[in-house]
């Protein structure tokens, strides 16, 4: 056996290595910083409380301070935060009387049906439409497609909601205001799927459009990059169909730079999802992270801080191994 | 070879001068849209001199009905049309010193990892990873919550979440010169770093910083307009943020009170992308 | 006091005033419809459904529904039997007896007994009680001679006492599910067992709560309903669509943009309305921090007083819901609110004078002095609210810069740091002032970081000594004595300044009958209220 093929039979453990590595880096350097950026915010989770009651006693105050452990100093608290999440605890939130871990189990689906569903609109349209552009680059279809993508990427996220809502909503009636399931109606099985499905409708749209113009572009401009290189023109040469060339190869290997862009923009659309979920209603994590952060909750807060961190990680993972299935090397030879 | 000149490369020829036309006329409307926003923002004070938040009239006064208001009145009876155009100054204010802070944080972290490389680098860039992978919306509106809402505060909080990827950026470009031959040279004859990085490399960084710049504060004004709309802008000024966020109650009964600044974004952000997009290939030569 | 976010646009606008949920029984002439689901709105989202741990609105509004009181209060806040069907108060004033209504059990199917009652007396009203522990306190004990009556005896006669045992202000915890453990933290808090007609079945947190209705509820025949969906809508614009679409049917505590209740008042389908807060009676007022400069200063308080048109506030900020207020106890405390208090009519140049004589000229730019505001952060009307005062100010040559910051902060700020010059807020007095307006003006509370009590720093020993005496005098007229003079003394050093009596409105569906029907509606059940269903009415 070489010395080449040891490496290279090697070489996956050692990346798992340093991803797992990175992985926990990631978590305690969350964890730190957000601890104390957190905990420099004027107030606390017991006079948010005591305000919501709109009345308090220095005896109600203290109740709630002893049973939220915001009696005791900063670093110990720290110290209790920091080797929870080591082994895996996010810990509690006394505010909802629930573990951390569960609250974000149970908004997590929402959140993720709702970001997967926008980001599967924003690529297949946003590829739909940069194909199109590139095909017919410099033609007016090329000038209208590019416009129209810029102007939803220059429209505030929250206006675009509201307008959606009066229009499919409250006008047409042809869609639910907010909200993700019809509850009275009790639905259940594909009754209920298709329920969701049409409260997914309007949020999923308002929050893919912003992500939308940028895989338009994206798309454009990669095809029209690929176009010039070798082995298109190899192609070209070989005689294959030029609507062939431009599915299977131009397209093809566009699609790289737009699942890395998938990954870098991961974060922006967990951040876009507050704005749709408050304006749609949607019972998702953004609008949970939002609301803890107004309520002091932040056992809770940093949770979900750490929660995102760890899925941006994982899915930039994914994205690298997804390099292997989609690099255009392995296309030409 | 005939078939060589065909449809693919036939297309990219005619995509190319597509593009160059077109490089010149997204640059030339941006920057015409640009133009006149800094107009009308430079000539805020004299149009309108006096506080934009003022009460100056009855409150909602259509847009078109009385001439003194030619963009009407909000709820409170401030002068939309002094508050679009003060706001023009706020607005891009906040868009150009949060995306200045940005680019300060960036291009130092970026220059100083792509030039040192080893150590210096591995800690920069896990730092940059670190909060690369924090929703940037979020961690902007927990700072704002920590340190209060006002023009300060919300620069502060857009300018420490948007740095990373011109961090990336600028190491990247950095990592390309420092091995050619201009800055080996430099070394060679003992130039100091502090005077490599600052004369011979950043200057040659210059471009696609610019580029960048022009999307950062497009996304801030965007960013600024989300935290109002939250509730997290500065009551103090009049930005086109606060403004939509105060009209967007009225929406549905006087809807001009949202949209009119709501407008305002939309062109300032379109102008700022396409000088952008403009200037990525005018500037950009290696393509 | 409640909650407040919610109330981000609080309203009384008198051409809303509609006819929803008034009809009372001997009107109507419908008979009430049996069935159906009702869709409300929370707002927002309860952290608890218990209001016996958490005194905040949207646990009440929701807690309402499944929980009974000792006590209702009627429209006019006198005592109504509802868990007691009757009770005696002996002549020294000191003893109460209540009997218990007979056969009642909890939604888990145990009976309710005065043991509840005593227990909940002893280990929650008491201890845990964040309006008014101390009204409890005075109860010495209670003895449960038999398991459906039970008696207070207290160590002071205590008026007060009666207008706080409806099942918000008094919450009777179920003994077999609480005894022994935790009050703040028992799992029950989040999924109540109480006997009120509706019973709680689940709660999807961010989305919404669902009641049904209690099959045994004690008031045979009723509730009306068969469910109750309290879904959270975050957004007010969201809110408002849903209930033009008719997707919603009840929404309380304000729920939509003033103007966008003005607009959907004229739908033929929906109903605005201002009934059921009788039980809170709250009030916006501004207050000084009279320990810094320039508040120190009474004149410069009253300079300010003449400078604000609240009349203009009230038509411009509020849309003319509300009523401008002139003593810190509300009008509509009848017996109560004293008019005869030095008043502080609109009068610039009044208020300018007044600054000239403390010694605050105008300088060379036509600028007295530059102060902050710290306005209320519940919503936009109260923001609106401060950007009114600083144009007001301005005007007779006072610099205000708002301070914007979130409930935390400025909770922090003004009761705890005292680090702020002005800062608005609003409170509910209840039907006693005992109750809501002694912590606003109690030397007691001030800078112990206790949210929503006394902001200014107010301390005076006369306030102080009638505060006392008025919680335990036995004698009605001598206690409305007693509090009309706190008015004038209050309205005359001025640490407070009262700007609007609020009033918050209900959003209704049209074929919602009976959704108010009580004084203290608001935290009440809805257990008079019925859909008419359209096809029926045709």
């Amino acid at each position: 056996m070489s010395a080449v093929g040891l490496i290279q039979r090697l070489a996956p453990g050692v990346r798992w290595a340093r991803r797992l590595a990175q992985i926990a880096f990631i978590v305690i350097g969350i964890a730190t910083v957000n601890f104390f950026l957190l905990h420099l915010a004027p107030g606390d989770a017991a006079e948010v409380m005591a305000g919501e009651a709109g009345a308090a006693t220095p005896e109600f105050m203290a109740a709630l301070r002893e049973q939220f452990g915001l009696d005791q100093p900063l670093y110990i608290q720290f110290g209790k935060y920091l080797g929870n999440v080591l082994t895996l605890n996010l810990g509690y939130s006394f505010r909802q009387g629930l573990p951390v871990s569960r609250l974000i189990l149970d908004r997590l689906p929402a959140t993720a049906l709702l970001m997967a569903a926008s980001i599967t609109f924003a690529l297949v349209a946003g590829a739909a439409l940069g194909f199109l552009a590139a095909r017919r680059a410099g033609h007016l279809t090329d000038t209208i497609i590019s416009v129209i993508a810029l102007l939803f990427y220059a429209t505030p996220v929250f206006w675009i909601g509201v307008v959606l809502i009066v229009i499919f909503s409250v006008w047409l009636d042809w869609l639910p205001v907010g909200g993700m399931a019809t509850i009275e109606a009790g639905y259940q099985g594909t009754a209920y799927a298709l329920d969701v499905g049409r409260h997914l409708v309007l949020p999923a749209v308002t929050l893919g459009l912003f992500h939308l113009a940028i895989y338009t572009r994206l798309t454009r401009a990669s095809m029209l990059q690929i176009y010039g290189q070798d082995f298109v023109r190899t192609a070209v040469a070989k005689g294959v169909a030029p609507g062939r060339i431009a599915v299977r190869h131009v397209l093809r290997n566009a699609l790289l730079p737009i699942v890395t862009m998938l990954g870098m923009q991961l974060g922006s659309i967990l951040g876009g999802a507050i704005l749709v979920e408050t304006v749609f209603s949607w019972p998702g994590l953004g609008r949970l992270a939002f609301e803890a952060l107004f309520q002091r909750d932040l056992n809770l807060l940093l949770g979900i801080l750490l929660a995102s961190s760890i899925l941006v990680v994982v899915v930039n993972i994914a994205v690298d191994l997804a390099y292997g299935f989609l690099d255009p090397r392995v296309e030409i030879s | 070879m005939g078939t060589l000149t065909s449809l693919p490369v036939a297309k990219v020829r005619r995509a190319r001068e597509g593009m160059r036309l077109r490089v010149n006329s997204s640059a030339l409307t941006g920057g015409i849209i640009l133009a006149l926003i800094l107009v009308g923002a430079a000539a805020a004070p004299a149009l309108y001199p006096g506080d934009p938040l003022d009460m100056a009239a009855s409150p909602f006064i259509w847009p078109g009905t009385d001439p003194a208001y030619p963009l009407g009145t909000d709820m409170l009876g401030r002068d939309i049309a002094a508050g679009i155009l003060h706001g023009a100054r706020v607005s891009l204010l906040i868009g150009l010193v949060a995306t200045l802070v940005s680019i300060a944080i960036g291009v130092t972290f970026g220059a100083l990892a792509g030039f040192y490389g080893g150590r210096i680098d591995w800690a920069l860039m896990r730092a940059t990873e670190l909060v690369q992978t924090i929703p940037p919306f979020l961690f902007a509106l927990a700072i704002v919550a920590i340190l209060q809402p006002s023009v300060p505060t919300i620069v502060i909080a857009i300018g420490l979440t948007a740095w990373p990827s011109l961090a990336r950026l600028v190491r990247a470009e950095v990592l390309r010169l420092r091995n050619s031959d201009f800055v080996q040279a430099s070394i060679s004859v003992g130039a100091s770093h502090r005077r490599i990085i600052l004369l011979d490399i950043l200057p040659n960084t210059f471009a696609p910083v610019i580029v960048s710049a022009s999307i950062l504060i497009a996304s801030a004004i965007l960013t600024e307009s989300s935290l109002a709309f939250l509730g997290l802008g500065d009551p103090n000024v009049a930005s086109w943020g606060g403004m939509v966020g105060a009209g967007r109650e009225v929406l549905r009964t006087d809807w001009y009170v949202a949209t009119l600044p709501g407008l305002a974004i939309v062109a300032a952000v379109l102008g700022l992308n396409l000088l952008g997009d403009g200037l990525n290939d005018l500037l950009d030569v290696r393509r | 006091m409640i909650s407040r976010r919610s109330f981000g646009s609080a309203v009384a606008l008198s051409t809303l005033v509609f006819a929803a949920g008034l009809r009372r029984p001997g009107h109507a002439s419908e008979e009430p419809r049996r069935g159906g689901t009702l869709n409300a709105i929370i707002q927002p989202e309860p952290v608890s459904l218990t209001a016996a741990v958490l005194a905040a609105a949207p646990t009440g509004i929701v807690g309402g529904n499944i929980f009974d009181g000792l006590v209702k209060y009627d429209r006019d806040l006198k005592p109504q039997p509802e868990l007691a069907t009757r009770w005696e108060i002996s002549p020294d004033s000191r003893t109460i007896t209540f009997h218990l209504r007979e056969g009642v059990t909890w939604h888990d199917g145990q009976p309710f007994t005065s043991a509840d009652v005593a227990w909940s007396l002893e280990n929650v009203w008491k201890p845990l009680n964040p309006r008014n522990p101390a009204l409890f306190r005075n109860i010495a004990r209670a003895d449960t001679p038999d398991s459906h009556t039970v008696i207070f005896h207290l160590t002071e006669p205590s008026i007060a006492l009666f207008s706080m045992l409806n099942g918000n202000g008094a919450q009777i915890l179920p003994k077999h599910l609480y005894e022994g453990t935790n009050v703040l933290t028992n799992p029950y808090n989040l999924k109540p067992v109480g006997t009120g007609p509706f019973v709680f079945k689940e709660w999807v947190k961010g989305s919404h709560i669902l009641l049904e209705r209690n099959p045994h509820y004690w008031d045979v025949g009723k509730p009306y309903l068969d469910r109750i969906v309290f879904r959270v809508i975050p957004d007010g614009a969201a809110r408002a669509a849903t209930l033009e679409k008719g997707e919603i049917h009840y929404a309380p505590l304000s729920p939509i943009p003033l103007r966008d209740a003005e607009r959907l008042a004229k739908l033929p389908t929906i109903k605005v309305g201002t009934e059921g807060y009788d039980w809170l009676t709250s009030w916006l007022y501004l207050d000084f921090n009279v320990n810094s400069e320039p508040f120190k200063d009474t004149r410069v308080r009253r300079a300010v007083a003449h400078a604000i048109d609240k009349d203009a506030l009230i038509k411009v900020v509020w849309f003319g819901f509300g009523k401008a207020a002139v003593s810190p106890i509300p009008s509509s405390l009848k017996a109560f609110h004293n008019p005869d208090v030095p008043l502080y009519p609109f009068d610039p140049k009044r208020a300018e004078a007044l600054l000239d004589e403390a010694g605050l000229k105008r300088g060379p730019d036509g600028i007295r002095f530059t102060i902050t505001h710290d306005y209320l952060p519940y919503g936009e009307d109260y923001r609106r609210t401060g950007e009114f005062v600083k144009a007001a100010l301005k005007r007779i040559g006072i610099e205000v810069t708002l301070r914007g910051q979130d409930t935390a902060a400025f909770t922090r700020r003004v009761y705890g740091d005292r680090d702020f010059q002005l800062a608005s807020s609003w409170s509910s007095t209840f039907p006693d002032p005992q109750i809501g307006v002694t912590r606003l003006y109690t030397s007691e509370f001030v800078g112990r970081n206790i949210p929503w009590s006394n902001g200014s720093g107010f301390r005076n020993a006369e306030t102080d000594a009638i505060f006392k005496a008025a919680a335990t005098e036995p004698d009605p007229a001598k206690r409305i004595a007693a509090w009309k003079r706190f008015q004038v003394i209050a309205q005359t050093e001025l640490p407070t300044l009262p700007l609007v009596e609020l009033k918050f409105f209900n959003v209704y569906a049209a074929k919602l009958r009976n959704a108010v029907t009580r004084g203290d509606q608001i935290f009440g059940p809805l257990t008079e209220a019925w859909l008419d269903e359209p096809a029926k009415s045709q």
